[in-house]
Formats: structure tokens, C-alpha cells, sequence
């Protein structure tokens, strides 16, 4: 039979509709994950051992580690550096008036700790630890807690049995825990309600309140504010005046300084801007006056092998152990030519 | 904490109030100067013709992407730096006193990283699904934008919002109380969608979302939430994400605490069982009076705050006031908000405004007069649920100060005779 071009176009528009309708496994969009691809993304760990790497590390070997690549934050001892986060200590607090919330203290399971290290730290430099290293750091870090002996080999096999302190101290969620009667008069005594205002000082408020007595609007700001604050308290110990930086016409830069900024931006300036775990501030003169003294070589080095000064740890390359030797010492020229 | 607190018997109350300064002295002063300023001390104001009626403008794509009027420049996201160590894993809040209706523009939406933004190449991004699935895949951008797509209205909040307010009252301003707060029109396509066409397997009862950037930030799902609303989405109030929000792709569990709405996403396992990751064991649970913890804490409950007044936007005028403030629940709708003017003795019931939407933000209004009197002004929302927002003493009843996270209670401005506005509580 003759069919008309209509009926052509009729039928075909059914065909298409009914696709849209059909389940959705049949969308055959997307291309099979390859057993490789998904190995090399796959870096989740459970509670019961599930995802860890072959492999074992112990405390021993993971100090040194630990001091090289961690402690600068988060403290030799697990202290925690300024605002950093405290990784030891703090059993027995929880339900005290200030908890103390530690790996120790807090959390539930040991192969949170290799699976958190492995996919986040150290800060600067994520998944940039080797597997063996983060099995020597992970133990380092239990056994600082006292949760397993400074010998104890860490492995694949036993991860999963070794018992937090706060195992049980977790229950799931069973809210809604309040019910709020919706009154509508005579809800309260007028004359037994308690009224605190607000704390002052603690809000950045200056972009409405002219003059407020409140901290900086931005984290850099902040730390100057703090850093100012301490040479002032200094001054007035030791009587002397504090050293105010010279602010000077920015000079030019070499082409290496240049090409460098964008490292010092990914790699060096989360401690540098800042001034933070005892890194010399970029543009803080008295921080770097003895250290420029040293000569650009000496520096360049100390920043590809890492450096342990009299102000913190300077982990080599910044952490960063993929960026190349001329990467870093770009960096190091453009840190040093920002300072004059 | 009991000597910071003041009784309010009703003396005390106007004497507390009589206090401050002298706001609404201020604000005659500025209607005066309006006046002197209609006798022509502005040439922009009637009779006169304004400057720029009297020249060109600035032609097309002179902003190939637009910009707020340079007026508006106060309008911005801000943080409390001494809240975290740098500003990489930091977060900001919205100026919710200022922005109108229920959409928070883009470039508004409050920020939360644990790594800073990333800067991914959308041609080289992927979303991996595999675990126990029959058919692991593997999706390029584009083939996440060949789905049939979806778009819906949700609000996105930090559980910590007001968490920094366990103890007492210190944020000075609406921004810093509220403000990790936000509510977009969100396009994307249902991870069930996606699940379904990996194939998952009967043992499925869990996933794993995890992101690109430095944190790789993960948390663990229910499976069934995934089956009732998660979407995967790549596009926010009709362009694409920005990178602060998760360019190209994140999650979004809608109504649930903002870190399960996991940014830059690049994978989804499938499992039997919880990971009990980082960010819902160390981060994300809620420490109890008695030292344990709830955990798996994901519904963001019924909450609401008056935006206007508030402490960024006094009353600077006596007479009519529309009273308005947003409420939201991630239990579903909003059914109404209530108002208290006397520190949540009585309460009124005020109206809903605008869109009333399933986990949106939406808005409320009271029409009324104010001759200067004190006010201890409050909102109480309720959910169709049937959830009342709670007080904070009933919270702190239940779950002491030392929770941090989901602080819903019912918040008290305080307003004085001059009009002026302060953060106060009442317990
Ligand atoms: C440059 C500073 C820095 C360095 C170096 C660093 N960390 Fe961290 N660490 C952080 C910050 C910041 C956080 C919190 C991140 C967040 O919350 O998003 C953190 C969080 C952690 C936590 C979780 C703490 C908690 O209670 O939840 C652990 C564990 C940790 N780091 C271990 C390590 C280890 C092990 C190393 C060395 C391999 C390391 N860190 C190196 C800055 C650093
Ligand atoms: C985790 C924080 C951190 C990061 C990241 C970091 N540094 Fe440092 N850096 C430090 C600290 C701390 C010191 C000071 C050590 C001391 O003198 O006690 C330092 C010191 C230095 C010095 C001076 C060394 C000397 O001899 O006085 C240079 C140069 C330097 N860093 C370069 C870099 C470069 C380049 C990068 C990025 C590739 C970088 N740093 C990244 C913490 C850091």
C-alpha cells in the first residue's frame, strides 16, 4: 500500500516518543569505566578495611615524615599550630564545658585517618603521599594517641581492628528531638524572660557600622591586624619601637620572577601571604632581612630540599615534590624580588 | 553566662532599650536634608533635569557580562576570618539583608571550600559510577547535558549556620547570623537517572560522593534519598555553575545539610554501607551534653529570620512597615511563619509572599506601624511537617551548646525607640 509522506512523518514521531518513555537504561549514553580508570580514582577506605592499599607502615618511620610534611601545622606533637587543626589529645573531654575533638578523642574509626590524609593532606600538596607514607604517617598519628605502640606495623590486614576510643560514642540521627507547641498568646512570663545582648567587638561590621571597634573583613587583613597587634604588645615589654615596614615603589622584576608568581600562588602562598606556621611573610621585611643575607642559592635550596629554621618547617618544594626544581626556584625569585 | 544576661522586667526592658543611639534623631536629620535638597541643592532632583537625562550613556556590550550598578557595590559575600586559619578552607556568607525575593544571584551564593576553587577544564572533567553497579561508566559533560533535563528551585545551607551563637549571642549583623544561606533554580538530571543506567545492584543501599578539587570531599548516602530528589546539576539560574559552586558539576540533596551537595563532583561509588568519612565523623556530627554524638545529621530542620529589620537595615522612619524575613525547611514546605513583637509572649500570623516552593526559601511579610516603640521582634516558622521551629533553650535543653551544627532556633532582634536593631536572645 501507498503511503502518504504524512504518515511517514507520523510514524516516526510515535517511534520517537515512545523512546522517550522507555526505560532509562536505554539511554545508552555514557562509555564503560575501564578497570584502570576506576583503580586510579578509587581511593575510598571503610571502617571494615575495605579500599585500603597493600601494603605497612609504622610510627617509627613515620615521625620523620610527620615532622617534615605535617608538623608545620599541625604541631610537632600534634598540638596544632595558631588556628590549626589539634590532631592529639583531648580524651575525656567530650562532655565537658570545651570539648577537646581529636583524632584521638573523637573519632570513630582508624581508617578515617589514612583515608582523610591520603585524599586532603598535607594542605598544600593533596595526594601527593605515597602509599607507604601514609601508613607510616597514619600510625605515627594513632601512636601519638596512644591507640598502638611506636613498633606496631600498621597494615592492610589490621587497619580495620584496631578500636577508636570513641567507637560508641556516635548514635544516628533521631531527630526531630524538640517539639514547639505553636502558641499563640501567653506563652511566656513577660516578666521571668532573660535577655543577653550581643558580645561587641567580635563581628566585622565597619560596612555599616561607622567607626565599630571590630576585627578585619578578610583573612589578610586579619593576620596583620593580629601580626601588629603582637609587635605592639612586644614593644611594650621590651620598650622598643616596633619595626614599621618601609612601604617602597615596587621594583622591577626578573623574567624568572615573573614566570615564578604563578607557583608562589598555587604552591608557596598559603603559608607565605600569610605568615602562617612560622613561614617569613612576602613583603614583611624584618622576616626576611637575615634570610636574604644568606644569598639566593642558599635559599633556592633550602626551598627544594625543605628547611628546618628557627621559625617552623619549610617542607621541600612547599610540599610539592611534582613541581620541577626550576618551577620552585622561580618561585624563590619572585618571593625574594617582591621584597625589594 | 548568667551575668551577661539581663532580667526583663518591664522597667528594665525600657531601660534597656533607652539606651543606644539616637538613630531616629539621625533619620529626621536626613529627611531635612531632603528638603534642602528639593529648594536645589542637588541639580539631579525636580525641577531640575539630572545629569544623566542630559547625556549618553554607555552603549552595548560596553559589560559583555553585566554588573550591578556601581551603587550596589556594598552588596557583597563576607566572612568572619577569625572563624577559620586562612581563607582556602574558609567560608563566606550572603548579604540575605539585601537581596530581594527568593533567588540568591549567582555571584552571591555563600562560599564553603576545603581546598579553594578549582579551576577545571569542562572538556576534561568526568563523572565516574561504579561499585555495585552492573555497568560502571563514565560520563563526559556532554553526555550529562544529552539527559532529558530538570530544574528546580532549592536552598542550599551550611549546617553551621548559626552555629557560631550555641553560647550566646556575638554576630552583630544578619550577614554573619544567617548568611550561609542560599537558593537557587538548580539544572541537572536525577542521579537516579544516571544509577539507573550503570545498573544498580540489589546490595546497593549506599553511595559515595566525592569532588575533583584538592579536599576530594566525600560523604556517604542514603539510597534513599538518591531515590527521592538528589540531582546531579551543571547549571544555576539559567547559565552554568560558577566555580565557586561546583563548575562543572556537583551534587545536590535538597534540604539537606550543604556539605552533602558535594562540588565538583567526579565520582559516585556504590555501596552496602556507610563510609563514615572525614566530614561525617570529625566535621558534621553533633556533640550532645553527655559527650556523645548524633550522627548522619542530614535534614537542614524548619528555621526562618526576619531580614527586614534587622541590624543592616534599621527603621529609619515612623509609620507604615512591612515587617519581612525568609523561612525554609528541608522537610518539604513552608507552611506559615508566625511573628512575636514582645520577646515571644504572643505571636501573630504574618503572609506568605511569592512562590511558597518543596525546600526553597520563601518569604514572609506583616504589614504594620511603628511610633518607636521597643521591640523584641521574632519569626517562627512551621513546616508541613508539622515541625514548629523550636527556642533555643528547648535545643540547648535537648542537646547543650557544644552541638556547633543545625542551630535552628527561633532568633530575636532587638529594635530601640531610635530604631536601631541589635542580635540579642531571649531565654
Ligand atoms: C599547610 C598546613 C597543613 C599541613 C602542612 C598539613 N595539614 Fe592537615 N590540615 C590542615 C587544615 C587547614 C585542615 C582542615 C581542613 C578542612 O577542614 O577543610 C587539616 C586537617 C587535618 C586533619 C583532620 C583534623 C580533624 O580533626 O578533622 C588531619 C588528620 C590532618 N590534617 C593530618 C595531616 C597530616 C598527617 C599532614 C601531613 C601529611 C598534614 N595534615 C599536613 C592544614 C595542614
Ligand atoms: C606549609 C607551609 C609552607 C609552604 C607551603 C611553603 N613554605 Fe616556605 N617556609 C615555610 C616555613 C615555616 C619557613 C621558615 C622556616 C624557618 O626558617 O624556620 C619557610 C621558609 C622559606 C624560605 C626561606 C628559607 C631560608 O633559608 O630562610 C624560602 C625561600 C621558602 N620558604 C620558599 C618557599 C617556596 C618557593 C614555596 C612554594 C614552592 C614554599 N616556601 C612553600 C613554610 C612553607
Amino acid at each position: 500500500m501507498f503511503k502518504s509522506p504524512k504518515s511517514i512523518v507520523a510514524l516516526t514521531f510515535a517511534v520517537s516518543c515512545a523512546a522517550g518513555l522507555v526505560h532509562a537504561q536505554d539511554y545508552q549514553i555514557g562509555t564503560p569505566a575501564t578497570a584502570l580508570e576506576i583503580a586510579g580514582w578509587d581511593i575510598d577506605i571503610r571502617p571494615d578495611g575495605k579500599g585500603l592499599p597493600v601494603g605497612s607502615g609504622n610510627a617509627i618511620d613515620g615521625e620523620e615524615a610527620y615532622e617534615m610534611v605535617c608538623a608545620s601545622c599541625h604541631g610537632v606533637f600534634g598540638e596544632g599550630e595558631g588556628r590549626w587543626p589539634v590532631l592529639v589529645g583531648g580524651e575525656g573531654t567530650l562532655a565537658d564545658e570545651r570539648p577537646v575533638k581529636t583524632v584521638g578523642s573523637y573519632w570513630p574509626y582508624a581508617s578515617t585517618l589514612f583515608d582523610y590524609i591520603r585524599r586532603a593532606m598535607p594542605f598544600t600538596a593533596p595526594m601527593s603521599l605515597s602509599d607507604q607514607q601514609v601508613y607510616d604517617i597514619t600510625a605515627y598519628v594513632l601512636y601519638m594517641n596512644d591507640i598502638i605502640e611506636e613498633d606496631f606495623e600498621l597494615s592492610q590486614q589490621n587497619l580495620a581492628q584496631i578500636v577508636m576510643p570513641n567507637e560508641d560514642g556516635f548514635f544516628v540521627d533521631d531527630r526531630p528531638d524538640v517539639q514547639n507547641p505553636r502558641c499563640m498568646s501567653d506563652c511566656a512570663d513577660p516578666d521571668k524572660l532573660m535577655m543577653k545582648g550581643s558580645l561587641a567587638g567580635v563581628t566585622p561590621i565597619g560596612h555599616f557600622v561607622e567607626g565599630a571597634d571590630a576585627p578585619a573583613a578578610s583573612h589578610s587583613g586579619q593576620h596583620d591586624l593580629e601580626a601588629s597587634k603582637e609587635a605592639e604588645r612586644k614593644a611594650a615589654i621590651t620598650g622598643e619601637e616596633p619595626a614599621v615596614a618601609e612601604a617602597s615603589e615596587p621594583a622591577a622584576m626578573s623574567a624568572a620572577a615573573i614566570a615564578g608568581e604563578s607557583t608562589y600562588k598555587a604552591a608557596c602562598g598559603v603559608c607565605h601571604t600569610n605568615g602562617l606556621a612560622g613561614a617569613p611573610k612576602v613583603g614583611d621585611a624584618s622576616a626576611w632581612v637575615e634570610r636574604l643575607q644568606q644569598g639566593n642559592d642558599l635559599l633556592i635550596s633550602h626551598a627544594l630540599q625543605g628547611f628546618a629554621g628557627s621559625t617552623g618547617y619549610m617542607p621541600a618544594k612547599g610540599g610539592r615534590a611534582d613541581l620541577s626544581d626550576e618551577a620552585v626556584t622561580n618561585a624563590v625569585l619572585f618571593m625574594v624580588e617582591s621584597q625589594h | 553566662m548568667q551575668d551577661a544576661s539581663e532580667h526583663l522586667t518591664t522597667n528594665d526592658r525600657r531601660d534597656f532599650l533607652r539606651r543606644g543611639v539616637s538613630y531616629v534623631a539621625g533619620a529626621a536629620a536626613v529627611g531635612g536634608a531632603s528638603i534642602a535638597t528639593a529648594s536645589g541643592l542637588s541639580a539631579n532632583l525636580p525641577p531640575n533635569e539630572p545629569q544623566w537625562g542630559r547625556q549618553l550613556g554607555t552603549g552595548v556590550v560596553e559589560n559583555p557580562y553585566g554588573l550591578p550598578s556601581r551603587h550596589e557595590s556594598q552588596v557583597v559575600r563576607r566572612t568572619v576570618p577569625w572563624l577559620t586559619a586562612e581563607s582556602i578552607s574558609s567560608i563566606s556568607m550572603s548579604p540575605i539583608q539585601d537581596l530581594k525575593g527568593i533567588i540568591t544571584p549567582n555571584g552571591l551564593v555563600f562560599e564553603r571550600y576545603h581546598a579553594g576553587v578549582p579551576d577545571i577544564n569542562p572538556d576534561e572533567h568526568r563523572l565516574m559510577i561504579h561499585g555495585l553497579v552492573d555497568n560502571p561508566l563514565i560520563f563526559t559533560m556532554e553526555d550529562l547535558m544529552r539527559f532529558p533535563s530538570v530544574s528546580e528551585i532549592k536552598f542550599i545551607e551550611c549546617p553551621a549556620n548559626g552555629g557560631m551563637e550555641w553560647r550566646g549571642p556575638q554576630m552583630e549583623a544578619l550577614q554573619f547570623t544567617h548568611g550561609m544561606l542560599s537558593c537557587c533554580e538548580w539544572t541537572g538530571v536525577p542521579l537516579k537517572v544516571l544509577l539507573d543506567a550503570a545498573g544498580i545492584q540489589t546490595e546497593g543501599k549506599w553511595i559515595l560522593a566525592e569532588g575533583a578539587d584538592g579536599a576530594h570531599m566525600s560523604r556517604s548516602i542514603p539510597i534513599e534519598k538518591i531515590l527521592d530528589d538528589t540531582l546531579v546539576v551543571y547549571a544555576q539560574n539559567g547559565e552554568m555553575l560558577r566555580p565557586e559552586q561546583g563548575y562543572p558539576l556537583r551534587l545536590l540533596n535538597p534540604g539537606w545539610e550543604g556539605n552533602t551537595s558535594i562540588k565538583w563532583l567526579r565520582r559516585i561509588e556504590v555501596g552496602d554501607k556507610p563510609w563514615h568519612h572525614r566530614e561525617e565523623t570529625s566535621k558534621y556530627t553533633d556533640l550532645m551534653e553527655d559527650g556523645r554524638a548524633r550522627r548522619f545529621t542530614y535534614v537542614q530542620e524548619c528555621n526562618s529570620v526576619i531580614t527586614s529589620p534587622c541590624p543592616e537595615n534599621p527603621i529609619r522612619r515612623k509609620g507604615f512597615l512591612e515587617i519581612e524575613g525568609l523561612a525554609w525547611t528541608g522537610r518539604g514546605k513552608i507552611k506559615g511563619v508566625d511573628i512575636s513583637f514582645d520577646g515571644g509572649v504572643s505571636w501573630q500570623p504574618a503572609q506568605l509572599k511569592g512562590l511558597v516552593l518543596d525546600k526553597a526559601l520563601t518569604r514572609f511579610s506583616l504589614m504594620t506601624q511603628w511610633q518607636g516603640e521597643p521591640w523584641l521582634i521574632q519569626s517562627r516558622a512551621y513546616d508541613d511537617s508539622g515541625y514548629v521551629q523550636p527556642t533555643l533553650a528547648q535545643l540547648r535543653e535537648q542537646r547543650g551548646v557544644n552541638s556547633i551544627y543545625h542551630k535552628n532556633s527561633i532568633h530575636t532582634w532587638q529594635v530601640a525607640p531610635t530604631g536601631e536593631v541589635k542580635n540579642v536572645q531571649i531565654t
